[in-house]
């Protein structure tokens, strides 16, 4: 068992904390309003390679693993999570084309794709499959995306998957949060690039999903928790700061656990794919733990600043409209939770 | 979760389990109806010593070497000895809790007179650590059991409860202050030996749940101990400024022991929900997603408590301050045996009930875990005292 972050990824982490400190959080509001991080910012964050982290080397990325991505998703989610999913072009379609293709069909559908800095794959997570084959048409409705564009779309059922490339409209919408990265109802109509079938492959993409978003997720609570705690330890009232009155020292205690809690499984749950292991059970259940978590802390990380919180001075309220849209994601936490569940019912399961 | 184990711990968790499966579960069991301690020269004790089984027997730095680290070590053993009966676990014969204290402060004399008998043992003995007062128990800094110097050593007077094995304890390592007024700088802490005039009024308490350890009450009245039994001796109390350090010694020891007191927890919450598994397994109403949905939830939680014990044990086998991730492991481990515990009786229902499955009785024992060492209150006040800087 180790707790201990490698050296590999430390200097990762710490390279993209220093970014989300000085480019993404002074300017979290002016990405908010843009709806996309600014040119500048796009461009620094394309030298650092953050979204080639975990693309397979063969196919130009960093080829690094599960881990390193939920540790550098966390990193910039506790600065801006909309930031952080606009600065990613192929976000986690890239583990259903990894899953189903591999490294070369990773090229053949991306790199075109890639040529323009702002693309954007959009990533469709769909409760039943669709049973397509290349050349099928295929069209369709997602109601929000936080992208306000989509130039390839790659669809996961729970056996398959398949890549679109046509025609998209995407109707921009207020949304919940996340508008650095924009936000739309998306419509699509095109032929299918790609299609396969393939129950592991499915399986295996769906929980490298949930926890590429459990860790953003994870990532705005962090922000909440450390936010509201150092507002709290300055704030005075009757006489002393307010996290000394014991009801919000409790509190304040309890939104760390809970933070930390989700951030283990979420860990765990990434050292088990990176060791080859099974970890479709652990993966739905971090997802489950995090979005949990995300009801108790986002609102506390309002209720902390009072008043202030509620104002779009502080960012405790961007923080938690931003944890409930998270939650949204990946197919959705009552999937995770049923996916968790049945999991740990079933035979084959080796236990805690 | 993947825990890369050594060769060593495993055979350490086979022996663990197998002396568990055969002996503590039942004998657990067996004081749990009788509603009360096992008797000292209950066989099992003796099965026991046979098999080498004697905490505290070794002085600290001759202990086996533990690839995974000591701490790590102690936490996946605790926790799969808990598993089987957490209660039978503190009933083991030997120097246990109060031999770290002794390790860490107590004089040569005192660590060969009192735990060097121990090592050599071959029929059962315990020891004792009194710590907490009838007026409280939470707050180590307050006791009332006054110490007061004479010419020959000195007299112990007040009271202590809930002492773990103190009516059958060689010795119980007390805890007393010389000056109330003087907080913490008074205390200290005195071997007093069984037959000791003046320790007296021993009452074994009726408990809701782990009922297969003895909790003592009991009196000191002008009780009288020579000076040799004060920790440390007198002659660290100039070499060390604040005398014998007890109430340093006793902060490090259940320091040490949270992370212990959160493995055994760990184990009493997947034996509930093993045994709740088992049962909606057997039942059929496993094919219910609101019980699966339970299932999943008590997995999840153990899961997650069980990374953070493992997290402070990493930290304190590295060296590392871990006082926050201690008590978050203490707090998340309690309340997630409490919890995993009763839900498990839902998912038994009426059999639980009736008191016929062993859920039933980790409900009972649960609730103590969330109150030993700390409860899940001041775990939270330790917290805060380091994350917001909560005054004292």
């Amino acid at each position: 068992m180790q707790f201990g972050i490698r050296d590999d990824d430390k200097l990762i982490v710490d390279t993209l904390s220093v970014f989300a400190a000085e480019q993404l959080r002074p300017n979290l509001r002016k990405a908010e309003a843009a709806r996309t991080p600014s040119s500048e910012v796009r461009v620094r964050s394309a030298e650092l390679g953050f979204e080639a982290l975990d693309v397979p080397s063969a196919s130009g990325g960093a080829g690094l693993g599960m881990l390193t991505r939920v540790l550098a998703n966390i990193a910039l989610a506790k600065a801006d999570a909309g930031a952080a999913l606009a600065l990613d072009r192929i976000g986690p379609s890239v583990y259903v084309l990894d899953a189903f293709g591999g490294a070369e069909t990773i090229s053949q559908i991306l790199d075109p794709v890639l040529r323009d800095a702002e693309a954007r794959v959009v990533l469709v997570v769909e409760p039943e499959d669709r049973k397509l084959s290349a050349g099928d048409r295929v069209t369709g409705t997602v109601t929000w995306t936080p992208s306000d564009h989509a130039d390839l779309i790659v669809g996961l059922g729970p056996t398959s998957a398949w890549v679109m490339r046509g025609e998209t409209s995407a109707e921009p919408v207020r949304s919940i949060g996340l508008h650095a990265a924009g936000a739309s109802t998306l419509r699509f109509s095109g032929t299918v690039a790609a299609a396969w079938s393939n129950r592991a492959a499915a399986e295996l993409a769906l929980a490298k999903t949930r926890l590429y978003y459990a860790s953003l997720l994870v990532g705005v609570l962090y922000d909440s928790s450390e936010f509201s705690r150092k507002y709290a330890m300055e704030r005075v009232a009757f006489g002393q700061p307010v996290a000394h009155h014991q009801g919000m020292a409790f509190m304040i205690v309890d939104m760390f656990t809970a933070v930390e809690q989700a951030r283990l499984l979420i860990e765990d749950a990434a050292r088990r794919i990176e060791a080859g292991l099974d970890a479709r059970q652990h993966a739905a259940a971090a997802f489950v733990e995090a979005v949990d978590a995300s009801r108790f802390v986002g609102p506390n990380g309002v209720q902390i600043l009072g008043g202030h919180g509620f104002m779009r001075d502080f960012p405790m309220e961007k923080a938690m409209r931003e944890s409930r849209a998270l939650g949204l994601m990946a197919g959705g936490v009552e999937r995770a939770r049923d996916d968790a569940a049945n999991l740990a019912a079933s035979e084959e399961f080796g236990g805690i | 979760m993947d825990v890369t184990l050594s060769p060593e711990l495993k055979t350490l968790i086979e022996d663990t389990r197998e002396w568990g499966r055969s002996e503590a579960r039942p004998a657990g069991l067996e004081a749990d109806r009788a509603g009360a301690p096992l008797p000292v020269d209950h066989p099992y004790f003796q099965k026991y010593m046979d098999r080498g089984r004697t905490r505290g027997q070794r002085f600290s730095n001759d202990l086996e070497p533990a690839p995974e680290g000591r701490v790590m070590q102690m936490v996946v053993l605790g926790e799969e000895a808990a598993y089987w009966d957490r209660g039978m676990g503190v009933a083991a014969p030997g120097a246990g809790f109060p031999s770290g204290m002794v390790n860490a402060a107590g004089t040569p004399e005192q660590k060969e007179r009192f735990l060097g008998p121990f090592s050599r043992h071959t029929t059962p003995h315990w020891a004792s650590f009194a710590l907490t007062e009838p007026t409280g128990g939470s707050d180590t800094a307050a006791f009332r059991t006054r110490a007061t110097r004479t010419e020959k050593g000195y007299v112990l007077k007040g009271a202590k409860c809930f002492i773990g094995n103190a009516a059958r304890a060689d010795w119980i390592l007390v805890q007393a202050t010389l000056d109330p007024s003087k907080g913490r700088a008074a205390q200290r802490a005195f071997f007093v030996e069984k037959e000791t005039p003046g320790l007296t009024g021993m009452k074994i308490e009726k408990k809701m749940g782990l009922r297969s350890y003895e909790s003592v009450s009991f009196v000191l009245d002008d009780c009288e101990v020579p000076i040799e039994n004060l920790l440390g001796g007198e002659r660290s109390e100039e070499s060390r400024g604040t005398g014998s350090g007890a109430y340093a010694t006793t902060m490090g020891a259940l320091n040490a022991t949270r992370v212990a007191v959160a493995a055994s927890a760990l184990g009493v919450a997947r034996a509930a929900y093993e045994e709740a598994r088992r049962f909606a397994k057997e039942a059929g109403s496993i094919r219910s997603q609101r019980v699966r949905d339970k299932l999943e939830f008590m997995l999840r939680k153990i899961r997650g408590a069980r990374l953070m014990t493992l997290q402070a044990a990493w930290l304190a086998d590295n060296r590392t301050a871990n006082i926050v991730e201690s008590s978050m492991a203490k707090i998340a481990t309690a309340e997630v045996a409490q919890e995993t515990a009763a839900l498990g009786m839902e998912i038994v229902g009426l059999e639980a009930g009736a008191g016929d499955s062993i859920v039933e009785k980790l409900f009972r024992d649960a609730k103590a875990l969330n109150i030993v060492e700390g409860t899940g209150q001041i775990q939270r006040v330790i917290m805060a005292r380091n994350l917001v800087g909560l005054p004292r």
